[in-house]
């Protein structure tokens, strides 16, 4: 039981994050850990309701209120077996996940939410401190063998729950390294490597198998794959993504958001040390108002850009919640990341008229108009047109769906209306063995929804091969985040 | 909330309320008959859970007099109710009516009663299903107060509800953001609902047992078209209201007295029902009307009496003497003609003073079991007790002058117990603690001793006064151990000149 009236004694806070002028001369994270005690405080503001509804913000059924309590107990192992019983992968949700637990959180009512997401990462920084996060071996083989093709939160949480079940599981990845985007989406300052590396070496450990450089489709094909593997779980992403035709799109200097941020990853890893697209002493514009828009310029700042301004054609969210989004739905709101904080413009209720650029082809600036909403669609306002100069210029204008061409050529796996992979309510496509979880079943959506996916694909594959399965099931295909 | 409920700011009662003056359909019937002497006017409702039997419970309420009947699914519960409760009590509402319903109409016995169905209702189709099977009322409770914000957190007890809806602190009620609309609309909704509802079905059930319509007789109703027959036209108290009429018209003083015999139940209540409907809750000055009956009287007497009334017994009495006593005076002795020992002879029945707020009882002789039980204010004085005695108490003083029987005040939260040669292995320490008494209660004990032997003549007391400063050590006190930190806390504040309630409700919430 929780203290019942620790939401009246504490308010709600979180730790400091890294002074701003300090944190952009390196790629560190910007978080820091809160001082002795004050966390458990934080935890003490829980309630323990009778109907917890940051059960249905979160897909994964995280049993927050019992390891919120069993924090506030500085019982700490014992939250990272709560914590883990329901989450793979806390230290990356905990760093990544925009928190709907929270928006659908019983004080967020009326007060400030509970701190879920900040008592989340700290349990299992700590486990991990602690040497409480070992491999988890299976008891015994299963004689199956699984391939998941995709190495994102939902292929490395269906491996990790296939693996513990007993079958043999091998990860396949196009990319050169395993983690997806975690690895190449996800900045270091919002999450370093290390926490991946970790968790890949647990997985490994419990016998997954890696196989990054493997383009399933091209360098091997699906038919051969199906024959080798008893099931193969597709968990390859929304990796489609949306452009902008406009004139001068084929001007050097503007690319997509995917093919700028990478590279600031592979210099931490220490690939190279300059990377080949650099934002130093450049004007940078950020075409897309969310989240990986907010990557680009939290990269490019610390890149050492002239300038970073932001360009989101929606108009600017309120502060507070709106009407139209009551409690416990997860409402759009104008949100100031680490990366907003670290400086630049943003823009918003702007759409790109044309690119401008020089006789060598090359990117010098855009043409901005303003737009306004009528009847559902933007209409430009006449004589709002304006120029901004741009020499680096990134589109993050978010994913149509999943790039599956090859499954269906090769396999004849059916699309859905939207152009996701189509699935039955065990997750399997139309082609027999072959199933889908995350963003390529789902479309584009958050890191908790991918590991939910994940878990569950992974009890569908395991009723598959056995017969029956012990695995949870947090989700179904057909589950949708809570709206009005 | 301490004030309506009799009991004391910052201390936790015990919730549900344990039922202690009901174990038989009698004692029930009983109940019923004291409530509708205490307000005529009222309407008489038995809640039953639903559940297989309930249609023959039902059929013994009506028979009972019972002017309403709830049948309650297994649906509800406030959310202070046990996890067991909720989950575990009862059947649905569905089934629990249909057997009502049918039992009384088989019985005879569905005209005179209304018949109410609650457990969950949320829908018109609820209000629509529920009419079909017997119901004329509706009850609605849990759905309305999500209306008005309620997000079922479960604390109604514990006074955090962050929503402000089941709360006292002031903090919390300030986010209370419901309005009466709200709740307006809702049964706008509902009512709507109903007259949309053209018919239902549920595919795979046999309905027809539930739909049932026994074989009656040509002419019988099958809902409420009269009234129960209470009896109150028989009642004692007609002759009492008669005789106390300057009283009740004027305030003037009245002495009487007529003899009473045991079928003569509930005496004194449906003349306090008249006091109170002319002079309020404050009654009339303390003795304006004071009546002496002799001989044997029925159960619940002086049931539910307030203040200015004084009722002395010369004889005995049965079960329930003092129900919800508000203000009156009892006052209980053998008839002076008795050669037997008063004080080793049973003088009123169990459950004396059961739920009793102000006033004074005075036992020459000994009661039953439960004596006092959920007393939240009367001071009572007896010469020995059965089992149980002053089991959740919340308030008011006891004095008792002889034997316990065993689990002395269980449960007990409030008020303060005075026993003479206590044995402390019969007290039920969960709760309380066993003391000595300090000045001020030998103070009070002997004020109370020397009325007892006043107003009863009795032979105990007498000897006891004879050598109070021996006897006085015989005496131990029972206290509550929340209700003494709470009290502790009021005396301390009245000192410093704070406001008690606020010093109060600073300690409780910490």
């Amino acid at each position: 039981m929780a203290d019942p009236k620790g939401f009246l004694k504490t308010s709600r806070q979180t730790p400091p994050r890294r002074p701003v002028d300090v944190r952009i001369q390196d790629w560190k994270e910007v978080y820091q850990d809160f001082g002795n005690g004050e966390l458990e405080q934080q935890a003490s503001r829980c309630m323990d309701c009778g109907i917890p509804f940051c059960h249905s913000g979160c897909p994964l059924g995280n049993l927050i209120p019992e390891w919120n309590d069993l924090v506030r107990r500085q019982d700490w192992q014992s939250a990272i077996e709560r914590l883990h019983a329901t989450n793979n992968f806390p230290e990356f949700t905990g760093r990544l996940c925009p928190a709907p637990c929270e928006s659908a959180c019983v004080l967020g009512i009326n007060a400030d939410p509970v701190t879920i997401k900040q008592v989340e990462v700290e349990i299992i920084d700590r486990a991990w401190d602690e040497g409480w996060v070992v491999p988890q071996l299976p008891d015994r083989l299963s004689g199956k063998t699984v391939a998941v093709v995709g190495s994102g939160p939902a292929g490395l949480a269906a491996a990790q729950q296939l693996s513990r079940a007993g079958h043999t599981v091998a990860v396949y990845e196009r990319a050169d390294r395993i983690g997806g985007l975690l690895r190449y989406g996800i900045p270091e300052f919002k999450m370093e490597k290390h926490h991946l590396d970790r968790r890949l070496a647990q997985m490994e450990a419990e016998g997954v198998r890696f196989r990054p450089s493997s383009d399933i489709g091209e360098s091997v094909t699906w038919p051969d794959l199906r024959a080798r593997y008893d099931a193969i779980v597709v968990a390859t992403g929304a990796t489609a993504w949306r452009d902008l035709e406009v004139p001068g799109r084929e001007l050097t200097g503007i690319m997509q958001a995917m093919e700028y941020l990478p590279w600031a990853n592979r210099v931490q890893e220490g690939d190279m040390v300059e990377p080949p697209i650099n934002a130093k002493g450049k004007h940078v514009i950020v075409i897309g108002g969310g989240d990986t828009g907010a990557d680009c310029v939290g990269t490019a700042h610390r890149q050492g850009a002239a300038s970073v301004t932001q360009l989101e054609i929606m108009p600017r969210p309120a502060d507070q919640r709106p009407d139209e989004a009551p409690w416990p739905t997860y409402p759009m709101l104008y949100r100031v990341t680490s990366a907003h904080e670290e400086g630049g413009d943003r823009m918003f209720a702007v759409s790109t008229q044309q690119f401008i650029g020089n006789d060598e082809g090359h990117v010098t600036g855009i043409e901005l108009i303003e737009v306004r909403m009528v009847d559902g669609r933007f209409e430009p306002v006449a004589g709002t047109e304006r120029q901004l100069p741009a020499d680096l210029i990134t589109l993050a204008m978010g994913f149509a769906g999943p790039q599956a061409e090859t499954l269906v050529t090769q396999l004849g796996v059916e699309l859905d209306a939207r152009g996701n992979v189509a699935r039955d309510a065990q997750f399997m496509s139309t082609v027999d063995s072959i199933f889908v979880a995350g963003d390529a079943g789902r479309g584009q959506s958050l890191i908790v929804w991918a590991i939910a996916e994940g878990r569950a694909v992974a009890s569908a594959v395991d009723a598959y091969l056995m017969g029956e399965t012990n695995l949870p099931s947090p989700v179904r295909p057909t589950d949708r985040p809570l709206v009005v | 909330m301490a004030k309506t409920r009799h009991s004391t700011p910052g201390v936790g009662l015990i919730s549900p309320p344990p039922h202690h003056d009901i174990y038989s359909i009698e004692d029930l019937a009983q109940l019923i008959h004291d409530l509708k002497n205490a307000n005529p006017q009222a309407r008489i409702h038995v809640k039953l859970v639903a559940e297989v039997g309930v249609g023959t419970v039902a059929a013994g309420v009506a028979k009972a007099h019972s002017d309403v009947i709830l049948i309650s699914g297994h649906d509800g519960g406030t959310g202070a109710s046990p996890l067991t409760s909720l989950k575990h009590a009862g059947a649905p509402w569905e089934l629990g009516l249909a057997e009502t319903q049918q039992t009384l109409l088989l019985n005879g016995l569905r005209d005179r009663v209304v018949v109410q169905a609650d457990g969950q209702l949320k829908t018109g189709r609820d209000v629509v299903i529920a009419a079909l099977l017997g119901a004329e009322e509706f009850g609605f409770a849990s759905a309305p107060l999500v209306v008005m914000g309620c997000v079922m957190m479960r604390v109604c007890h514990l006074d955090t509800c962050p929503v402000g809806v089941a709360t006292q602190n002031p903090v919390l009620r300030e986010r209370f953001t419901g309005r009466p609309e709200f709740v307006q609309t809702f049964f706008e909704y509902i009512a709507e609902e109903v007259r949309a509802v053209q018919y239902w079905k549920a595919s795979g059930l046999d309905l027809e047992p539930i739909l049932h319509v026994p074989a009656l007789p040509e002419g019988t109703s099958r809902r409420h078209v009269v009234n129960q027959d209470h009896g109150l036209d028989k009642a004692l108290d007609n002759q009492l209201i008669a005789l106390s009429a300057q009283a009740l018209e004027y305030a003037e003083p009245v002495i009487a007295q007529i003899p009473v015999r045991n079928v003569n139940r509930t005496v004194g209540t449906m003349l306090g029902y008249e006091v109170t409907k002319r002079y309020g809750g404050a009654g009339l000055p303390d003795g304006t009307i004071d009546i002496t009956l002799n001989g044997s009287a029925g159960q619940s007497f002086g049931a539910f009496v307030p203040r200015g009334i004084t009722l002395r017994l010369l004889g005995d009495a049965n079960d329930y003497l003092g129900k919800g006593l508000s203000g009156g005076r009892l006052i209980v002795r053998p008839d002076e003609n008795a050669s037997f020992d008063a004080a080793t002879n049973v003088i009123a029945g169990n459950v004396v003073a059961y739920g009793a707020t102000s006033g004074e009882i005075f036992l020459r002789g000994l009661a039953g079991e439960r004596f006092c039980v959920r007393n939240s204010g009367v001071t009572a004085v007896v010469e020995g007790v059965g089992d149980h005695a002053c089991e959740y108490m919340t308030g008011g003083r006891v004095i008792v002058l002889g034997p316990t029987g065993r689990n002395v005040a269980a449960g007990m939260s409030g008020g303060v117990t005075y026993i003479l040669d206590l044995d402390s292995t019969v007290v039920n320490a969960e709760m309380v603690d066993v003391e000595t008494l300090d000045e001020t209660d030998a103070a009070f004990v002997l004020s109370s001793v020397r009325r007892h032997f006043e107003f009863t003549q009795s032979t105990v007391a007498e000897s006891l006064l004879k050598d109070w400063d021996a006897s006085v050590k015989r005496l131990s006190k029972i206290m509550p151990k929340d209700y003494k930190k709470v009290l502790a806390v009021s005396a301390a504040a009245e000192r410093e000149g704070k406001d008690v309630n606020t010093a109060i409700m600073e300690a409780v919430n910490g």
